[in-house]
């Protein structure tokens, strides 16, 4: 096999790992800004909550 | 140090080390003396995935031991993540494997040791997943999933040597496997694209990690309000 | 001894899953014929370990799946798990009880294979082929058993299984054909198959070590 030919199914080698690596890299970045967004968002809920039911339970 | 250790700087730090075995396997290795000739270059990457894949793997089998030691969720959360990642890098080890085999062979598929262990490994490991999602019971699903990790893993050795060795005597081994002694430049390539390998499995372990604390963090929220 | 004994008495007394499971054996027998005579006087002697070996495995998965689902339906674990028992003999007694009921289907179904698909006699070997036999055989039930446990108290119940199980069981099938297609084929004293017979050896030590350790996991509450 020739150079020409071999090199192209190695580049199709390396192109695919590494743009599933890469791209599986940046999704879950993705999902963890994401999922952080919705901790902060949660917590302040709680605390939301819990301010709101002591002022009821001080009454 | 514990910036160094950050996902992405892991990941800047795998990237260097990926690029340069890349570099170092094309510029300064040279072309394979046999018939593979060019395509033998997939093995620079090829085979440092195999083995994060199989590392994978073996962390997630510690982590079972832990998890079914401390029965701590963090345990459980580290054994999944590895396993889908082992299992990430599997599929990659096949779908290179099988382009290496066209460009060597001429043939897509071989019924070769690596190629069918790999294939085993994904079934296996699949069957990981099927059986978590078959289990509701957090508890429960972690310890289910913990043995078979164990098991698991102490299996894929044992398919390795099974369809290594044993076909033998019936008909003659199809395909070499290749294992022969590497000369100095294409080592040096390989264990510098190894180390990037091992150190991108690290990175992606990291976020993978935080994306499952998050998400029970998460849900023990909602739980909290809703409940 | 005694769960043993009790597996096997409820067993025998009904006999339902034995039957089955050996007509099923015979059935995919003569399945497998028609399936692979398809060429006129097509030779099959080269089969003969993996159609044996399979018609096995899959025959094991039904009865596992049987004998698992009996117990979980009329909640004999929970009674079970009550007693002063170590988890671990349950698994040996499980083990054994399954082992039995395959060998007593292989004790029907080896000769009539032998009589549909091998030609010649391999009485000469017949020492290492029965110790290949058994060999398989409790590496197919200890595997077997440690992962219907598992499976049983999924919610797939009896579809899990095949999917967990044969990934793991590749390798005792492996050697086991290997070993019987030769021994059924061209003949082979132990000299020939002892990479198998110790390769089988192996796994099972293995396998069973290693459900000793995890078998309190898998059956605990």
């Amino acid at each position: 096999m020739s150079i020409e030919e071999g090199a192209k199914f190695v580049a199709a080698a390396y192109a695919v790992i590494l743009a599933v690596l890469v791209l599986y890299y940046f999704i879950s970045a993705r999902r963890v800004n994401a999922l952080r967004r919705d901790v902060q968002l949660l917590e302040q809920e709680v605390q939301r909550r819990q301010a709101g039911a002591g002022e009821a339970g001080g009454e | 140090m514990k910036q160094l250790l950050s996902a992405p700087a892991l990941f800047v730090e795998a990237g260097i080390c990926l690029v340069a075995g890349l570099l170092l396997g094309f510029l300064y290795a040279p072309i394979d003396a046999s018939s593979m000739g060019f395509s033998q270059k997939i093995f620079y990457y090829h085979a440092p995935i195999a083995e994060t894949a199989l590392l994978a793997f073996g962390i997630a089998f510690v982590a079972a031991i832990a998890y079914l030691r401390t029965q701590d969720a963090k345990w459980d959360r580290l054994g999944l993540v590895c396993v889908r990642l082992g299992l990430l890098f599997s599929l990659l080890v096949m779908i290179t494997g099988m382009i290496w085999g066209k460009a060597a062979w001429d043939a897509w598929w071989a019924w070769e040791p690596r190629l069918t262990t790999f294939l085993l490994v994904c079934f296996l490991y699949i069957a990981y997943f099927v059986l978590r999602s078959a289990v509701e019971e957090e508890q429960r699903r972690a310890t289910y999933a913990a043995v078979f990790a164990i098991i698991a893993f102490i299996d894929v050795p044992i398919t390795f040597f099974a369809t290594r060795f044993l076909p033998e005597g019936l008909h003659p081994v199809v395909i070499g496997t290749g294992g022969s002694g590497m000369e100095g430049s294409m080592l040096v390539s390989f264990l510098i694209s190894m180390l990037g390998m091992t150190l991108l499995l690290a990175a992606l372990i990291r976020r993978d990690l935080a994306v499952e604390e998050l998400k029970d963090r998460v849900a023990d929220l909602k739980h909290t309000i809703g409940g | 001894m005694a769960i043993l004994r009790k597996d096997l008495i409820r067993e025998l007394r009904t006999r339902e899953m034995l039957i089955s499971m050996i007509l099923f054996v015979l059935l995919a027998m003569v399945i497998f014929h028609y399936a692979f005579t398809v060429k006129e006087g097509a030779d099959l002697t080269y089969f003969t370990g993996g159609m044996l070996w399979v018609t096995f495995i899959f025959a094991m998965l039904l009865g596992l799946n049987r004998s698992f689902a009996q117990e979980k339906d009329e909640r004999c674990l929970d009674g079970l798990l009550l007693c002063p028992v170590d988890r671990v003999t349950i698994f040996l007694a499980k083990t054994a009880g399954n082992l039995i009921f395959l060998l007593i289907i292989q004790v029907v179904a080896v000769p009539v294979f032998t009589l549909f698909f091998v030609e010649r006699s391999y009485a000469g070997d017949l020492l290492p082929f029965l110790v290949v036999l058994l060999l398989a055989d409790v590496g197919i039930c200890a595997l077997g058993t440690l992962l219907a446990t598992i499976s049983m108290n999924t919610r797939s119940r009896d579809l899990l299984l095949p999917i967990i199980f044969l990934p793991l069981i590749v390798p005792v099938l492996i050697a086991a054909t290997g070993a019987t297609t030769l021994i059924f084929a061209e003949g082979a004293g132990f000299g020939g198959l002892l990479a198998r017979v110790l390769f089988l050896l192996g796994f099972d030590a293995v396998f069973i070590v290693a459900a000793y350790g995890t078998y309190d996991f898998a059956i605990g509450e």
